[in-house]
C-alpha cells in the first residue's frame, strides 16, 4: 500500500514536468516544420512573429490564430491554394499544430 | 456549433475563461456582432469594417442583416476572397495601360486595356459568391472523425454588382477568331507569386468551357467605379453565373486552350469530391452555381402583427421560375412575389411574402425553382472541400414572435 501510494505521488508529481518536457520538444519541432520540413516551407505563405516569418500568400496567421485542430485539418487536407501534406508524419503535423496555436494565443 | 465560432466566443470573451463558460454565451450573430471592431487589412482599408466578419486577412464575409432590398450590393460592404495576396495598388497606377496577352485566335497579340475600352462596352449585373459560401452549413453536419478545410462563409460571401467591359467575343473576333479544336477560355491572374514556391501551385488561373464565350466579359468597371484592387482591377474576366473563382481578378492572360489549365488551382482544387477521395482532375470542376436563395429579413425576433419577409433567390444560369417560403421550418408553403427590377438571369431577384404572424417560434426559410424545373434541395449532398451549398435547411432563420 505504502510502496503504491508512493509511486502515484511519484507520479502525480513528476507527469506535470514530463508533460512540459514533451510539450516543448513538440513545441521545438513545431517551429521546424514551420520553417523546414513542410515542403513547401509554411513560412514561404505565411507570416508568423513567433518565427519570424513575413510570407504573403495564405492568411496572416498572428490575426487568424487558428486551433491546432484547425491547422492539423488545412495541413492534411490543404485549404485554397495550400496543398494538402504528402511528407511530414503524424508526429510532425501534431507538433505543427501545437506550436501555430500555442504562438499565436489561439490554445 | 463549428469550431471556428466557439473559438470566435472566446477571443471575444478573452483568454482565460472555459470552453463552457464560452459555450453558455448569446447566439453566433451577437458575438459576431461584437467583433466588428477588429481593424481590416489595409488592402481594403476603405470598407466598411461594421458591414464585414473578418475570417482572415483573405476571407471578409458580408453581415446578412446587410443585404438590404435594394438588389446591388455597394462595394464597400461586398465580400472578399483572395486565394493569393492581393498585388499592391501600383497595379492600378495606369491603368489603361494594363497589358493583357491574348492566345488561341489567329492573331495572338497582347492588348492594353485602354485599346479593350475602344472596341466595345456591355454592362450587366452578375451575382458574384464564394464557391465556399455555405460552407458552415457542411461543417454543421460532420460528424465526430470528417474534416473540413475552408472559410465557414455562411450566406454572405455574396454580392450582386454590375459589370461594365468588353465582351469576350468581341476582342476574339477582332483577333481572326479562336483557332480550330479549342474547348476551354483559360484566364490568368496577375498576382505576384513569391520566390521559392512552384508558380504552377499558387496562379490564379482557371479554365471554363468555351460555350461561355457568349457573355464572358473582361471588365474594368464595377458599380460606376474604375475596379478597386481588392475586387479585381484594373481589369477582371468575369464568367456570368460561375462561382467567383471562375472571375479572375487582374487579368493578364485570356487563351482559348484545348484543354483545362494544369495549375493546382483548376486541377485538384476546387473540384467536387468525396469526404475520403483526393479531389483530382476526374471530378467536376467547381463552375455553374446552382440555383439557391435565402431569408434577408427579418432576421431577429419581431412583435406580433404584419411583416415583411424578403429574400435573395438566384438561378445561376438560368432565370428564376418562383420562389416559395415557408415559416414553420419546410411544413407548409407559400409563393413569394418577385418584386424591383429583373436586372437579367445572372443577377438575383428580391422575393417578398407579406405575412401576418401570431406569437410564437418561427423558423423561416425559402426555396428557390429556376425555369429550367431545378429546384433547390433541403440540403446540398455532403462535398470534401464544401462547395456550392444551395440547401434551403442550412441557412434557416429561427425567430420568436411576441
Amino acid at each position: 500500500m505504502r510502496l503504491s501510494g508512493l509511486l502515484i505521488l511519484t507520479f502525480a508529481l513528476t507527469a506535470p514536468i514530463n508533460q512540459a518536457r514533451s510539450d516543448n520538444a513538440a513545441m521545438a519541432l513545431g517551429k521546424k516544420v514551420f520553417l523546414e520540413l513542410a515542403e513547401p516551407q509554411c513560412a514561404l505563405c505565411h507570416t508568423l512573429a513567433d518565427a519570424g516569418s513575413t510570407g504573403p500568400v495564405g492568411p496572416v496567421l498572428d490575426d487568424l490564430k487558428p486551433t491546432a485542430d484547425r491547422v492539423r485539418t488545412a495541413v492534411t487536407k490543404g485549404v485554397g491554394p495550400m496543398p494538402a501534406n504528402t511528407i511530414l508524419t503524424r508526429e510532425q503535423i501534431d507538433a505543427v499544430a501545437l506550436y501555430i496555436s500555442t504562438v499565436t494565443g489561439a490554445r | 456549433m463549428g469550431k471556428d465560432l466557439s473559438f470566435g466566443r472566446r477571443e471575444f470573451l478573452g483568454a482565460g475563461l472555459t470552453a463552457v463558460a464560452a459555450a453558455s454565451v448569446g447566439s453566433s450573430s451577437e458575438v459576431l456582432a461584437q467583433q466588428a471592431a477588429k481593424p481590416l487589412p489595409a488592402y481594403v482599408g476603405w470598407k466598411d469594417p461594421n458591414a464585414l466578419i473578418i475570417h482572415s486577412d483573405q476571407t471578409l464575409e458580408m453581415k446578412r442583416d446587410l443585404f438590404g432590398s435594394s438588389l446591388i450590393t455597394p462595394e464597400d460592404r461586398l465580400f472578399v476572397r483572395n486565394n493569393v495576396k492581393a498585388p499592391s495598388d501600383s497595379i492600378v497606377a495606369d491603368r489603361d495601360g494594363w497589358r493583357v496577352e491574348f492566345a488561341g485566335v489567329k492573331e495572338p497579340k497582347t492588348l492594353t486595356l485602354g485599346d479593350l475600352k475602344r472596341m466595345g462596352v456591355v454592362t450587366l449585373a452578375t451575382v458574384l459568391q464564394c464557391s465556399g459560401n455555405g460552407r458552415k452549413y457542411f461543417m454543421d453536419k460532420l460528424s465526430g472523425d470528417q474534416k473540413m478545410s475552408g472559410t465557414p462563409w455562411t450566406v454572405g460571401a455574396s454580392g450582386c454588382v454590375i459589370w461594365s467591359g468588353v465582351p469576350l467575343k468581341t476582342v476574339i473576333a477582332a483577333l481572326g477568331g479562336q483557332v480550330t479544336g479549342v474547348k476551354y477560355i483559360t484566364g490568368t491572374g496577375g498576382e505576384e507569386i513569391p520566390a521559392g514556391l512552384n508558380p504552377k501551385d499558387l496562379i490564379v488561373e482557371r479554365s471554363v468551357p468555351l460555350k461561355n464565350l457568349d457573355h464572358v466579359i473582361l471588365a474594368w468597371e464595377m458599380n460606376g467605379k474604375p475596379l478597386s484592387v481588392a475586387h479585381g482591377g484594373p481589369l477582371r474576366m468575369i464568367v456570368p453565373g460561375y462561382s467567383g473563382v471562375n472571375n479572375v481578378k487582374y487579368v493578364k492572360t485570356v487563351a482559348l486552350t484545348v484543354a483545362q489549365t494544369d495549375a493546382r488551382i483548376q486541377s485538384t482544387n476546387y473540384r467536387y469530391h468525396s469526404m475520403t477521395e483526393k479531389p483530382s482532375p476526374d471530378h467536376p470542376a467547381v463552375w455553374e452555381q446552382p440555383v439557391k436563395s435565402w431569408i434577408t429579413s427579418p432576421l431577429t425576433d419581431k412583435k406580433a402583427g404584419q411583416v415583411q419577409v424578403t429574400g435573395l433567390a438566384l438561378g445561376g444560369m438560368n432565370e428564376l421560375a418562383r420562389v416559395d417560403v415557408s415559416l414553420d421550418g419546410g411544413k407548409t408553403w407559400k409563393e413569394a412575389k418577385f418584386v424591383g427590377p429583373d436586372l437579367g438571369r445572372f443577377a438575383w431577384r428580391l422575393f417578398v411574402l407579406p405575412a401576418v404572424m401570431k406569437p410564437g417560434e418561427y423558423t423561416l426559410v425559402s426555396r428557390a425553382r429556376d425555369a429550367k424545373g431545378n429546384v433547390q434541395p433541403e440540403d446540398s449532398p455532403l462535398n470534401g472541400s464544401g462547395y456550392g451549398y444551395n440547401g434551403w435547411r442550412g441557412p434557416a432563420v429561427k425567430i420568436m414572435v411576441a
